[in-house]
């Protein structure tokens, strides 16, 4: 058993878990923060990103050792803030939405992106959500919805 | 029973390496696939890690008198955006796996792991890499050609670490990166081609092409290169079909899930020839 | 603005899906829970001899076709019932369920699964489609291995072959392909008050209720089938859930506390079922001025170890034949071959997909052959309004391919870049055209389903749809709420719909064949107009209404003659590529689609539909290699099977033009499928002008182009 101290969502936590345990089950489990899903568990789909220290990564395969003194933020913790709820409504308003599953991934991988570069181009869009498999959608609307919360949310990116 | 390590300094982490066993552990993006186990259960590691991604000493990218010292635990994202490191690498670590993995991933992993379609292998293959050894009697210099010896099987030793990647400067401007992989992006390698060269007063004065995935590591083969240096272009153009067919000789690729060897083996001597072409074909640039 | 209904809202599922709200079967919480494992066949044929399981700690427990309760069937109840629950002696496909195991910790049940040994005695197996039909190893199904062997004629094709001038020979092949719903398969099931109740991720409840009764002998009100929120589906959510379904069944009967089956991505990859690989032969007759006069197909699809709903899929491959062309005499075999593979089964187009790219290739082979251009060689042959089908079906509706196709051609460019890029010239424009019918084929809406729809208006003026019919992905509780607020005339949050529960809803029937807006949207349309005639929105009442066959249909299914479909969808798309000449890569560099689906119910969800179902389409003409490996899949895992990214393909162009049907609710047909039919065959057709060679496969891979133009 290891313990971990980290932040998540904003809170200081202590995790007393084995240190190779994925952090996805460390925060679904343990935490109840189920937004963050499981659709492959090897990092191919990014149904499971979170931000790390406000970089994009993938909870299935980062042991939750790796996270000590680290800083996570899932969608539980994005929504509840001004970016957040700018991607949200974005993705609802221009049909960047089917079945959902990869949605709170693409969410995160949009705040990630927006964070780094506040005016993207379709390409850079189109980059910044490369690692995060759509099956429903194409993915021209989520360009669109990340387009779309990029120009919105002007100053706080 | 302790599962994993979280060392405190570089010195800790040879320390558990050697007392411990424990398996070097940088973004851990290729152990958690390879020994993953569904929701809720452990991954199935073959032995206690110790997890180094968080070292200060592995993750600085420093400049010494013209030799870049890359620490091996430097995730692939930064590798990309540092404007310092040569092009070659910048691309090829920019089309590695997906932005969620690159923030993670590391050239150190890429390297122990010693996997044939290693992207970051095939890069630093060609321009020459050195790594840096950390063990419990002192460190080590190596270079990456003879440190990895086939797939998954490298020279480092149970009391050693990867502590540095060391490229030394090159004349080469006339970059070629090709990843041909299993889509666009987000994808594994079915083969790839690093080449570079410096051309100087309408003479090559450099050249070096390493080819991925193609052979059980990363093709390269100097006494080729060697013969090439001080052809004029057209020189060289007159040597592109005996370079071709000296590689052809040496490829010997495998027919996987991801690709067959004989379209491995076409497009790699197709792209080899394509940067071999531009090379003896652009004497009026310069 | 105007007020057609087709302006977008924005959907009612959107702002509780991206802002991570939405709770799928593996998020919910259910008190005692036990996880499931299940124990699968190591071999693809042979008989089960034995299972050696490992000391069980107390609260673990395996349970096998021996824990079937009294009165209970070893059958999976789908069409038929040929798929056992769990193995007993014959074995037919690699990884077929054996039994469950249970137990209240992950890990624990991880380390004895692993410690689990199924023995098998091994029998030779056949996998393709050519073993199949050759037998290998003794038959698999009756004792020719042929779960369907249909037969169609039109005209007089063997008149038409004596006079022909040439006949030209054509082969085409289809691969496997994966659905890959981003949300893994995943049942819980628990018992409660007397009763079996399974939380589902599937397209149909209904049918799982059906399928799991034989198994624990229990009636139909004794089973209650909740859906889940589905995170994707795609026809792979149509049957398979009753695989899971049933081994839960018997599990919770014998038990009584709630397990739950979530499979892992490789699990799900490597054991749930696919979409059919086929082979369609042509022989086709010219005339001296090289005139189709007949044509001979011979469509076999690769149907795996258990019938599932094969014939039917083949049904739509034979029907989709001869894709939107009227070609006068026609004689067509189809036959679904048994294998040793994991069930084929439904996956968007059903069977479609495979007849449409064989037609579409077949004919754009023959306009090389003859040197016309493809788009005008392709447009001499559309169906027509009284057009006859291969089925001597009639076409009802205005055929608006030529406006469609202008329209397409203008916004893409196709006469320019056709100049532009000779054939040969590694870049390539092509067009393909397709149709889809509309619900299920011949009578089966009106003898099979005869769905039914409630919707109940309250007093406090709300009013909510009861229907069977779910929200996967494709937009469904957002239009139907959408068809029901327009005729009531009350703002679309004032229509409430909820994920259904066979114990609250009636059987409208499964959300599959682009059914549910044409059919059921129908049906919701019909029960809110009865509904307004008499509730004010001041007071509770409630309306049932039942599915009523459009009287024009004649339908024979011994025979399958006459109207298999009451109506059917349009599409053209157009791909241009470019191709790399020294790795034979492609880049995708426009697609453009127009598509007829009587009227949208919200434009923003159909655009939706046509750019997923592109890029799915594209994926599967392009990129998705699923090979066979010793009975199982080689690219079992989301690294080595490759569906597009974002990066992959480029933005499409969409366009829809409407043309309403009677029969549909404001107009509208089926889109879902659709718009999946068609792009395929377009890629693959661009690549083969792009490198002037035929194209007579999917996925055409680089490594498949590299073959050819090497060859």
């Amino acid at each position: 058993m290891n313990q971990i101290h980290c932040r998540i969502n904003g809170s200081p936590v202590a995790i007393s878990s084995p240190g190779t345990r994925r952090l996805l089950d460390v925060l679904r489990d343990d935490l109840g923060l189920t937004s963050v899903k499981e659709g492959c568990g090897e990092g191919e789909c990014g149904a499971c990103s979170v931000l790390l220290d406000g970089k994009l990564v993938n909870s299935c395969i980062l042991p939750v050792l790796a996270v000590s003194g680290g800083d996570i933020l899932t969608l539980e913790g994005l929504r509840e803030t001004e970016r957040g709820r700018c991607i949200i409504d974005a993705f609802a308003e221009t049909g960047a939405v089917q079945c959902g599953f990869c949605t709170p991934g693409m969410v995160m991988a949009a705040a990630a992106l927006l964070f780094e570069h506040s005016d993207p181009t379709e390409q850079e869009i189109r980059i910044g959500l490369s690692g995060n498999l759509c099956r429903c959608t194409g993915y021209d609307m989520i360009v669109s919805g990340v387009a779309l919360a990029a120009e919105r949310g002007r100053g706080l990116w | 029973m302790v599962d994993a390590y979280y060392p405190g300094s570089l010195a800790e982490a040879l320390e558990l390496r050697t007392e411990r066993g424990a398996i070097p552990f940088a973004g851990g993006t290729d152990l958690m696939v390879k020994y993953r186990r569904p929701a809720g259960v452990l991954p199935e590691l073959p032995g206690p890690v110790v997890l180094l991604g968080h070292l200060d000493e592995l993750a600085r990218i420093t400049e010494e008198g013209g030799i870049l010292h890359i620490g091996a635990a430097v995730p692939l994202s930064v590798i990309e955006s540092d404007r310092r490191l040569p092009y070659l690498l910048r691309s090829s670590a920019s089309q590695m796996a997906s932005p969620a993995l690159r923030n993670v991933a590391t050239l150190g992993g890429n390297i122990g792991n010693a996997s044939p379609a290693g992207d970051g292998i095939c890069a630093l293959a060609a321009l020459d890499a050195r790594l840096r050894i950390a063990g419990s009697q002192g460190s080590r210099s190596i270079s990456l050609e003879e440190f990895i010896t086939g797939p998954g099987t490298t020279l480092l030793r149970e009391d050693e670490l990867i502590t540095e990647i060391t490229l030394r400067p090159s004349d080469c401007t006339r970059v070629f990166y090709r990843k041909v992989g299993t889509r666009k992006a987000n994808a594994l390698s079915k083969l790839s081609v690093c080449a570079d060269a410096a051309v100087q007063d309408g003479v090559i004065t450099d050249i070096r092409i390493a080819l991925g995935a193609v052979a059980p590591k990363v093709l390269r083969m100097k006494d080729i290169e060697e013969s090439l240096r001080g052809s004029t272009p057209e020189e060289l153009s007159e040597r592109i079909p005996d370079v071709l067919a000296a590689y052809e000789k040496h490829i010997r690729p495998i027919d996987d899930q991801r690709s067959t060897a004989r379209y491995r083996k076409t497009a790699a001597l197709r792209l080899a020839e394509e940067f071999l072409r531009n090379l003896s074909e652009e004497e009026n640039r310069e | 603005m105007n007020d057609s209904i087709s302006n977008p809202v924005r959907r009612v599922d959107a702002y509780d899906k991206a802002a991570g709200y939405a709770q799928y079967l593996a998020d919910m919480k259910f008190e005692g829970l036990l996880y499931g494992r299940l124990i699968r066949t190591p071999v693809s044929r042979g008989v089960l001899t034995g299972v050696e399981l490992p000391e069980m700690p107390e609260g673990y427990r395996y349970i096998s076709a021996a824990d079937i309760p009294p009165g209970g069937e070893n059958r999976i109840q789908m069409i038929k019932s040929d798929w056992p629950v769990f193995v007993s002696d014959t074995v037919r496909y690699l990884g077929q369920t054996v039994g469950i195991l249970t137990g209240p910790d992950r890990q624990r049940l991880h380390e004895l699964a692993s410690k689990i040994t199924v023995h098998c005695r091994t029998q030779e197996a056949a996998y393709t489609i050519e073993e199949g039909l050759a037998c290998r190893g003794g038959a698999i199904h009756g004792d020719d291995n042929l779960f369907a062997d249909f037969h169609l004629k039109k005209g007089d094709p063997e008149a038409a072959f004596s006079q022909a001038d040439r006949i030209v020979e054509d082969t085409l092949e289809t691969g496997f392909q994966e659905h890959v719903y981003m949300e893994p398969q995943g049942i819980t099931a628990e018992w409660k008050e007397g009763k079996l109740v399974f939380h589902a991720s599937c397209q149909c409840p209904f049918y799982i209720r059906k399928a799991v009764a034989p198994s624990v002998h229990m009636p139909y009100e004794n089973i209650i089938v909740n859906q889940t929120t589905t995170g994707g589906a795609f026809g792979g959510k149509e049957h398979f859930p009753d695989v899971i379904a049933s081994a839960l069944a018997v599990a919770v009967y014998v038990l009584r506390r709630p397990v739950q089956v979530i499979f892992d991505r490789r699990e799900d990859m490597l054991y749930t079922v696919k979409r059919h690989p086929s082979q369609v032969l042509f022989r086709t007759a010219l005339d001296a001025k090289g005139r189709i006069t007949a044509m001979d197909i011979d469509a076999r699809l690769n149907a795996g170890a258990f019938e599932s709903c094969s014939p039917i899929v083949l049904q739509r491959t034979i029907f989709s034949a001869n894709s939107v062309y009227d070609i006068p005499n026609v004689n067509i075999r189809g036959r679904a071959v048994a294998t040793n593979t994991v069930p084929s089964d439904a996956f968007r187009g059903f069977g479609a997909p495979q007849g449409i790219f064989a037609a579409e290739m077949h004919m754009s082979h023959l306009a090389r052959e003859l040197g016309t251009e493809e788009s005008e060689f392709k447009r001499k042959y559309f169906l027509a309004k009284g057009g006859k089908t291969v089925t001597n079906g009639t076409v009802r509706e205005e055929v608006l391919l030529e406006q469609m196709w202008s329209r397409a051609a203008e916004l893409s460019g196709y006469y320019e870049k056709l100049k532009a890029y000779p054939p040969g010239s590694y870049r390539g424009i092509a067009p393909a055209f397709y149709l889809h019918g509309g619900g299920f084929t011949g009578s089966g809406e009106q003898e099979i389903i005869n769905g039914k729809v409630r919707i109940t208006g309250s007093k406090d003026g709300s009013a909510e749809i009861l229907l069977s019919n779910v929200e996967m992905g494709q937009g469904t509780a957002t239009t139907f709420s959408k068809i029901a607020a327009r005729v009531l005339d009350i703002p679309l949050d004032r229509v409430k719909i909820a994920n259904p529960s066979t114990a609250r809803v009636p059987d409208s029937g499964p959300t599959v064949a682009s059914r549910s807006i044409m059919v059921v949207g129908k049906l919701v349309e019909r029960a809110a107009s009865q509904l307004r005639e008499r509730w004010g929105g001041t007071s509770d009442e409630s309306v049932l209404v039942q599915y009523e066959h459009p009287p024009w249909i004649r339908w024979d299914q011994e025979t399958l003659q006459g109207d298999a479909y009451p109506c059917f969808s349009w599409g053209v798309c157009i791909v241009e590529v470019s191709v790399d000449p020294g790795t034979w890569e492609v880049e995708t560099l426009g697609v453009w689609t127009g598509h007829e689906i009587g009227r949208a119910i919200d434009e923003a969800i159909v655009h939706g539909q046509v750019i997923g179902g592109v890029n799915q389409a594209l994926g599967y003409g392009g990129l998705e290699k699923l090979e066979l490996s010793g009975g199982g899949f080689a690219q079992h895992t989301l690294a080595d099977y490759s569906i597009p990214t974002s990066l992959d393909f480029p933005k499409v162009t969409s366009f829809l033009v409407e043309n309403p049907y009677e029969y549909g609710p404001f107009g509208a047909k089926g889109a879902g499928e659709l718009v999946f039919d068609g792009a395929a065959a377009a890629y693959a057709a661009a690549v083969q002008r792009a490198v002037d060679r035929k194209v007579e496969r999917i996925p055409a891979t680089p490594e498949y182009i590299m073959e050819i133009t090497e060859a």
